[in-house]
């Protein structure tokens, strides 16, 4: 039935009709044209605001990953340089330490050296003392005992005697 | 297959098809040669796109980047931040068959080519596809649903109360049909009062009609698609949405 609307000539097989009116041809044409021109250009400016777009948030990107770079670079530079610093505060606190324990064992030495020199000088006195202290007792013991057996052994000739040598002993001085 | 009865308007044919005679299968052979020459295309554009990938996208690259924010956005924005992802594709491959599907049938010449019976036009203007796409839908958010919450999706079937499960199984069966009617009715629709007025007065009185026809057929496309993504996201979420506790 629908058949009969059909050219005989078409009906069958695959072709090509180039009816331009019944193919809707023109509108067709027309309206992708429109569609070409504004469609284009409103897709042309949403695709370039998108490039754009895009190409400033990576430009951003690596703006920011070259400043982190940078500062990490920085960062790890003062780091070394604190290495550095604390390497440096280490050796000398070891140089000051070693001084130190050099000059208080060079003290204590010398004062060491000058206690037992005290020591031994004390000694040499307290000897002294005592000797002198020794003496002293004999010499007074000597005169106790010699007082106590004088007046027994002693006679008027002896005590001439005596008295004549004790002369003759100051006359030979 | 769903015949459509034929219907014969001065020259305008509807239910006329190329059939193809596939076992006992009787296929309608435009629809074939249309769908392959959309699925083609887009084949076609995606390699170009991705061919020679710059960090900077311009030109093709720029705008398939474009048409995938676009539908990542709507996926997102319907299915939801944790789950959207892997739905993406699916999402993203019903938008733009149905979008490329309308848009060649609103804009390139079909009639041109003659077919032994039947013609060429939007692969969307019949129903077998359309039913094809929602049954597809169908089954993406039964394995959504219970990929994500196990049998625990049954539980959605009485809620918010028990008296609603004959409207919530009547559901599933509503979905496939709106999506696949609404779509097939639209385009077909539309092709059809463009041929209409072609036939009665063939130059630039079609041409607000063949524009709004543009536009219906871009909202088609979105509407299926971000319908699509909706069931998918309530399947997923549940109605309670409990599971963000």
């Amino acid at each position: 039935m629908t058949i009969g609307w059909l050219l005989a000539a078409e009906e069958g097989g695959f072709g090509v009709d180039f009816n331009i009116l019944e193919t809707n041809l023109i509108n067709l044409v027309i309206i992708i044209g429109v569609l070409y021109y504004f469609g284009g250009k409103f897709l042309g400016k949403t695709l370039s605001t998108r490039q754009s777009a895009i190409t400033t948030a990576i430009t951003e990107a690596e703006q920011r990953k070259k400043e982190a770079a940078a500062a990490l670079a920085e960062q790890q530079q003062k780091l070394a340089q604190a290495q550095a610093e604390a390497k440096k505060i280490l050796t000398e606190a070891q140089t000051t330490a070693e001084r130190t324990r050099e000059a208080i064992l060079a003290q204590s030495q010398t004062d060491v050296e000058r206690m037992r020199a005290t020591a031994a000088q004390d000694l040499t006195s307290q000897e002294a003392r005592v000797m002198r202290e020794l003496q002293q007792r004999i010499a007074a013991l000597a005169i106790e005992r010699s007082e106590a057996a004088l007046p027994g052994q002693l006679n008027d000739d002896l005590q001439r005697r005596l008295v004549d040598s004790s002369i003759a002993l100051l006359q030979g001085e | 297959m769903l015949m459509i009865h034929p219907l014969v308007l001065a020259k305008l044919e509807v239910g006329q098809h190329l059939y193809w005679q596939l076992g006992g299968l009787k296929l309608h052979g435009q629809v074939f040669l249309t769908s392959w020459f959309v699925i083609g295309a887009l084949l076609l554009v995606s390699f170009l796109a991705t061919r020679n990938i710059q960090r900077v996208p311009s030109g093709l690259q720029n705008f398939m980047e474009y048409a995938l924010e676009f539908i990542r956005d709507l996926a997102k924005n319907q299915i939801g931040e944790k789950e959207y992802r892997p739905w993406v594709p699916f999402v993203g491959t019903l938008f733009l068959f149905i979008f490329v599907s309308n848009w060649s049938g609103a804009l390139i010449p079909w009639k041109l080519i003659h077919l032994p019976s039947g013609e060429l036009a939007a692969p969307t203007n019949d129903i077998n596809t359309t039913v094809a796409l929602a049954l597809l839908t169908s089954l993406a958010y039964f394995y959504a649903g219970f990929s994500n919450r196990g049998l625990g999706y049954f539980a959605k079937y009485i809620e918010p109360t028990p008296i609603l499960l004959p409207i919530n199984i009547l559901e599933d069966f509503t979905k496939p049909l709106s999506l696949s009617f609404r779509l097939f009715g639209n385009i077909l629709a539309d092709e059809l009062v463009v041929a209409v007025l072609v036939l009665l007065v063939p130059l630039f009185v079609p041409l607000p009609v063949m524009v709004l026809g543009l536009f219906t057929s871009a909202i088609q496309a979105l509407i299926f698609a971000t319908l699509a993504a909706a069931y998918i996201g309530e399947a997923i979420e549940g109605h309670g949405g409990e599971e963000h506790g």
